[in-house]
């Protein structure tokens, strides 16, 4: 019986050979269960950070923990809403001097600060961190660009060489910068995790892997990319107003499917998701688990970009036309719901922000008027104008774009999507040489101040690639008021006037079609003590420094 | 023999050497576009692009490319541009995932199609075989993404019988890691029993038509002897190679929609990922591997049947 | 039939089948006239074959139904109304669940997230799966007649060089190789010399698709190619002087024309589930443009709160497939009840 046998051997071998490799698949040691006080939590992200270095990480994935490990000069106060967006001093003694021309700041670093391993803090290392972020052309270099000498570093080329604009004296603690113009945001640049503090010899590459000390309330022990990483609390820490963190192990874990990531809540077997449930899932969580369930507004701005140099959007009367043709709570649908409708292009949490009432384009929680549109397009003589609209793969974009692309042709222009990966979706309509007429945008604040969104309208954003300013927005009257906004901090009373009269400029003149406002969620396990120790921060979202459980 | 073994190996070399130069063709030229830009991934800065445009050698001559891209692949020189992690350690993670999918699920389909089959045979041209060939067709027309996504949401989300997707690991918990694979399991055979339960229904009909059955059967052997002495074992062999075979295009077809479905994360829902953001890297060399793979499996099951079988040496 | 008893190991059903089969043999009747008689007598093969031809002309008629629905596939509707006994019901719920199916013209089979009618998409998505799946079938089945004929007819070099060929598309998983084609011609679009085919066009799905199956049908043709040439017809032809092509086309391939027969209908099955799972994968047909695939695709993302949304399009993708499996399936057992043609490796 040679032939069966040999199928049955076949078949042995290998099976033994698949529970062989099987069996050598990773030994997952969950490291949970630190101290005593504390506790061990698990959570979920749906993708890998960007990245685990402060001075590259630019996505809320990467922020969220960043944050909680590294502290830079100044910081914000942890509270919800407008206390969280107080400036508070975090690795300096008290918040900078500004000198009266606004171009040189000063601090002191606090005495006797220390890393996560007990190392001592010094006034160079702020430098050193600043290189890295130019060295390592991080995203956000270019909020750095204004100091002085920066430029010329990244010329340079050395990473070991001199930034003439950043003098530090590690003998008294004191860090004086120097910028080459005014700048009403750069406090807030010095807040933004890229200056979190890691010391001096930390080496110039991408440190996911292995995370660089930093000073926190947290310190990343464990990172296995696209796998998991673990943040223990950082018994060295202690700033006051910075509070120490309850948990003492949490460990975030990769699951890719979001699905998957609410059922494991809800059961107990994740203690927190930070990406919102699916549209899917939403309603059985609103409905059955609002004792551990939250919807927080986020200060962000959803859009339609409009390229005002090309036909047909050159004409005024044809964006207008798109404005009244929006459907605000159609395309909320799309977001399960999770979208507040909005008139204005400044999300209305932000300081500066002034509800345009009315507004020029009819209620945005209404209905759209299709009607007029269709009218305005026909008496601005673009009728049946080609129009390709842009939009990317990832989560609800393909659908905007398809309810555009719909929307667009029943105005009557002749529109066709065109759906390009999300990995690349900025280079393409960022390339002048695409020539993208209209599409997805959406922008969530880097740091509270209304210029961080209005340089997106910006003729000085302006760029061939990589461009930003993705309509080609130029309207001198809004530059000016551009400048004011970012002449001075966004307390100031003149800051926030301007930005208002900017956001009424942009929207009555139809340079973009803002739609509204994302709301992103805290959803919870049952074993976490949600009413008490849960805070959604307005820069940062979810604190998991407030998370506790709760008492047994 | 050793000859045949020669020349067959010799065939195996060339036809992967073709395959390399395929899907170097495939990702790097085919495709409009610049494509260093594309690996680099999201917001790339110039500098990148450019290091990536050295590293592959794309202003090279054609042919110093592909030697670059094979160098890189061989020696596992490979870094995704999105995730910025190596390839191959995710490969290798991979490996075992897919690995338990298919090799259970073609234990499964094998079993149910001998059964299936057999019995369809055995009731040849009466409303049981009939009823079972419509079975068979349907489990050959459901498209398998669909099937697992049903299951996955009616018996594992709403019924709770099973988890609802997921993947333990086998050294983790044994019986943990079985529960979460046997919806994957199934969805995937289904197809399979499909045919295999025709083929061998075809094949046991052929083969009880034979001179040699008959004389058994005028020899007075029992049923169940002639059965599994003679028809079963002539019948199985067609279907053993076909199972070799098919082995090897489920790990590279089948596998790819029901990890994706099940949220199994190994090398096929890897490929599917990299695919959708463009990520050429995985790409590459998952395709490489996996028509390696094949072609190996291929030449093994022949270079087998030759040393068992001389007649197939002749060919 | 005669009763049996319940003993498992009875082979008195297949025994007698074979006979049945022997004694059509005997009678003398060609091959085609067997046949013909065959399938009409398999009721089940001749249903399906209508359920076929049904759904063919549903999709055609797709304009048709839109207008009686009221709106085009692509016609979005997030924030509209329907009416439904005599109460006003969202489209799109504010959560944004679709509505399920209404059983009215609007809406029959409900709606999807973006507010289109599904009955509609699905129609028209039946034309994009249907005119794919029989466009890659017909190449796949012209490239292999071409590709088997010549290597099971002129053999050696020729053989060996188009056997090696087929052995390297074999080698390729064939799922990922069209995923990975799809995405990246779908991307640039294929230039091949003065010929430019945009992103979008289905030719590309076509291509691919017809492409990787030409090892599944040309080996059989070949291998029913090499045992022709030793027939005595073969040799007679070329005794007469007859030139290889002329032999070719008058002698051998009206003998092949059953297994492509027989063939055919599978390809096109193959071909339409490989579309689907293509499109499942976001490297076939895209959105907004509905194909069952695709339509499957959105449909899982809203399983839970809108199962109808993936059922639809599967159990109509199901159902074709399933109608030219069970009818191709007919037409192999009319031709060869003992399936000689099979897939040989």
């Amino acid at each position: 019986m040679p032939k069966f046998i040999r199928m049955f051997l076949v078949g042995v071998i290998a099976l033994v050979a698949a529970v062989g490799v099987a069996a050598c698949g990773d030994d997952d040691d969950e490291g949970g269960g630190g101290g005593a006080a504390g506790g061990s939590i698990t959570i979920a992200q749906t993708s890998q950070p960007d990245f685990l270095d402060p001075a590259l990480s630019y996505t809320v994935n990467g922020w969220e923990p960043m944050w909680l490990v590294y502290t830079p000069p100044v910081t914000y106060r942890r509270a919800e809403g407008e206390e969280g967006t107080e400036l508070i001093p975090g690795v300096a003694e008290e918040l900078p001097e500004v000198s009266d021309d606004g171009r040189t700041y000063t601090f002191t670093i606090r005495e006797g600060l220390e890393y996560s391993d007990g190392t001592r803090v010094k006034a160079s290392d702020f430098e050193h961190t600043i290189k890295r972020v130019l060295n390592l052309e991080s995203g956000a270099s270019f909020f750095y660009e204004t100091i002085e000498g920066a430029t010329e570093y990244i010329e340079a080329g050395e990473a070991e060489g001199d930034i003439s604009g950043i003098e530090t004296n590690d003998r008294t603690g004191e860090v004086t910068i120097r910028l080459t113009e005014r700048s009403g945001q750069f406090i807030n640049v010095l807040g933004m995790n890229f200056a979190g503090i890691v010391p001096g010899d930390t080496p110039f590459r991408n440190l996911t892997n292995d995370p660089p000390l930093g000073v926190g309330p947290y310190q990343i022990t464990e990172s296995v990319p696209n796998r998991e990483f673990v943040m223990e609390r950082n018994e060295n820490f202690d700033i006051p107003d910075i509070p120490k963190g309850n948990i003492d192990t949490i460990t975030t874990r990769i699951v890719k499917s979001a699905e998957r990531q609410t059922q494991d809540v809800i059961r107990g077997e994740l203690d927190f998701m930070q990406d919102p449930p699916p549209a899917d899932l939403l309603p059985e969580v609103r409905s059955k688990y609002s004792d551990r369930y939250e919807e927080h507004e986020t200060v962000s701005t959803y859009y339609f970009f409009l390229n005002v140099r090309t036909p047909p959007f050159d004409k005024k009367e044809v964006r207008d036309a798109v404005n009244y043709a929006t459907d605000s709570t159609a395309l909320a649908r799309l977001f399960g719901g999770r979208l507040e409708p909005s008139c204005n292009f400044l999300p209305s949490t932000l300081l500066g922000f002034e509800a345009i009432e009315p507004c020029p384009f009819g209620d945005p929680a209404g209905e759209p008027d299709i009607e007029r549109a269709r009218q305005l397009i026909e008496d601005a003589g673009a009728a049946g104008a080609s129009v390709t609209a842009y939009t990317n793969n990832d989560e609800n974009r393909p659908e905007i774009g398809q309810y555009l692309t719909d929307m667009l042709n029943e105005i009557g222009l002749d529109a066709e999507l065109e759906a390009v990966d999300g990995g690349v979706y900025f280079q393409t309509i960022g390339n002048e040489k695409t020539g993208a007429q209209i599409g997805f945008l959406n922008w969530y604040m880097d740091f509270p101040h209304p210029g961080n969104f209005l340089f997106l309208v910006d003729s000085e954003s302006i760029q061939p690639t990589n461009n930003q300013n993705i309509g080609n927005v130029s309207d001198p009257e809004l530059d000016e008021l551009i400048d004011t906004v970012n002449s001075g901090p966004a307390t100031d009373d003149a800051v926030q006037e301007a930005a208002a009269e900017a956001d009424r400029i942009l929207v009555e003149n139809s340079y973009v079609v803002p739609y509204g406002t994302e709301t992103v969620s805290t959803f919870m396990s049952e074993r976490m003590d949600f009413e008490n120790c849960s805070l959604f921060h307005p820069v940062y979202q979810n604190d998991y420094s407030s998370f506790c459980l709760k008492e047994e | 023999m050793a000859r045949f073994i020669v020349r067959r190996l010799i065939q195996m070399v060339l036809v992967m050497f073709s395959v390399s130069v395929l899907t170097f063709l495939i990702f790097n030229v085919i495709p409009n576009g610049d494509p260093a830009v594309r690996m680099a991934g999201k917001q790339p800065t110039e500098t990148q692009i450019q290091a990536i445009r050295e590293e592959w050698g794309f202003d090279e001559p054609l042919h110093v490319q592909y030697l670059t891209t094979m160098e890189k692949v061989f020696t596992g020189d490979l870094v995704s541009y999105t995730t910025q992690l190596d390839v191959v350690d995710q490969i290798v993670q991979g490996i075992p995932r897919t690995l338990s999918l298919a090799v259970g699920a073609a234990i499964l389909w094998m079993l149910f199609a001998v059964a299936l089959g057999l019995y369809s045979a055995m009731k040849a041209g009466r409303f049981a075989d009939r009823f079972l060939t419509v079975l068979a067709l349907i489990g050959i027309s459901m498209p398998v993404f669909w099937l697992g996504a049903l299951m996955n949401y009616y018996l594992g989300f709403k019924a709770g019988i099973f988890p609802n997707g997921g993947y333990v690991e086998l050294t983790e918990d044994p019986i943990d890691w079985a529960y979460h694979l046997v919806m994957p399991w199934v969805a995937l055979s289904v197809l399979f029993i499909g045919i295999y339960s025709r083929v061998l229904r075809s094949n046991v009909l052929d083969t009880m038509n034979e001179d040699y059955v008959r004389t058994a059967r005028a020899k007075g052997l029992s049923e169940r002897r002639i059965l599994v002495r003679h028809v079963l074992r002539n019948s199985l062999i067609p279907i053993v190679t076909l199972w070799g075979l098919d082995f090897g295009l489920v790990v590279g077809g089948g596998a790819i929609l029901t990890e994706t479905v099940f949220d199994l994360e190994g090398v096929g829902q890897f490929a599917a990922d990299a695919i959708g953001q463009l990520d050429v890297p995985p790409v590459l060399a998952i395709t490489m591997f996996v028509a390696f793979f094949v072609v190996l499996l291929n030449a093994i099951v022949d270079i087998l049947y030759a040393v068992l079988d001389p007649r197939v040496r002749l060919q | 039939m005669a009763t049996r008893d319940a003993s498992d190991f009875d082979f008195e059903g297949a025994a007698a089948f074979e006979e049945q089969a022997q004694r059509e043999r005997v009678a003398g009747l060609g091959p085609w006239r067997v046949a013909l008689r065959r399938l009409r007598r398999n009721r089940v093969a001749l249903a399906f074959l209508v359920i076929f031809i049904l759904l063919v002309a549903a999709a055609l008629a797709a304009p048709i139904w839109e207008n009686v629905a009221g709106r085009g596939p692509l016609a979005n509707n997030l924030s509209g109304k329907v009416t439904l006994d005599g109460e006003e019901a969202n489209v799109v719920s504010l959560d944004g669940i679709p509505i399920g199916p209404t059983w009215q013209s609007e809406y029959l089979m409900g709606a999807d997230s973006n507010g289109r009618d599904i009955m509609v998409r699905l129609l028209y998505g039946g034309r994009s799966s249907l005119l794919i799946g029989l466009s890659a079938a017909l190449l796949t089945t012209l490239l292999s007649i071409a590709l088997g004929t010549l290597a099971g007819f002129f053999r050696g070099v020729v053989d060996a060089m188009i056997r090696f060929t087929l052995d390297v598309i074999w080698a390729f998983p064939v799922i990922l190789l069209g995923v990975a084609l799809g995405t990246a011609l779908s991307l640039g679009g294929l230039q091949v010399g003065p010929v430019e085919i945009s992103g979008d066009s289905k030719l590309i799905p076509i291509l691919i698709i017809g492409f990787v199956y030409i090892p599944y049908m040309a080996r059989p043709i070949r291998g029913q190619v090499l045992s022709m040439r030793e027939k005595e017809f073969v040799e007679a032809a070329r005794a007469q002087g007859m030139g290889p092509l002329r032999t070719i086309v008058s002698e051998i391939l009206p003998n092949l024309s059953s297994t492509i027969v027989v063939f055919f209908p599978i390809m096109v099955a193959n071909a339409i589930l490989l579309e689907a799972a293509l499109s499942f994968l976001g490297a076939g047909v895209r959105p907004p443009e509905p194909s069952w695939g695709n339509m499957i695709d959105s449909g899982v993302d809203r399983i839970v709160t809108a199962p109808h949304q993936a059922i639809v399009p599967g159990v109509m993708l199901v159902l074709t497939v399933l109608s030219l499996n069970v009818f191709g399936d007919g037409v192999r057992d009319a031709f060869d009840p003992r399936a000689k043609v099979r897939v040989d490796h």
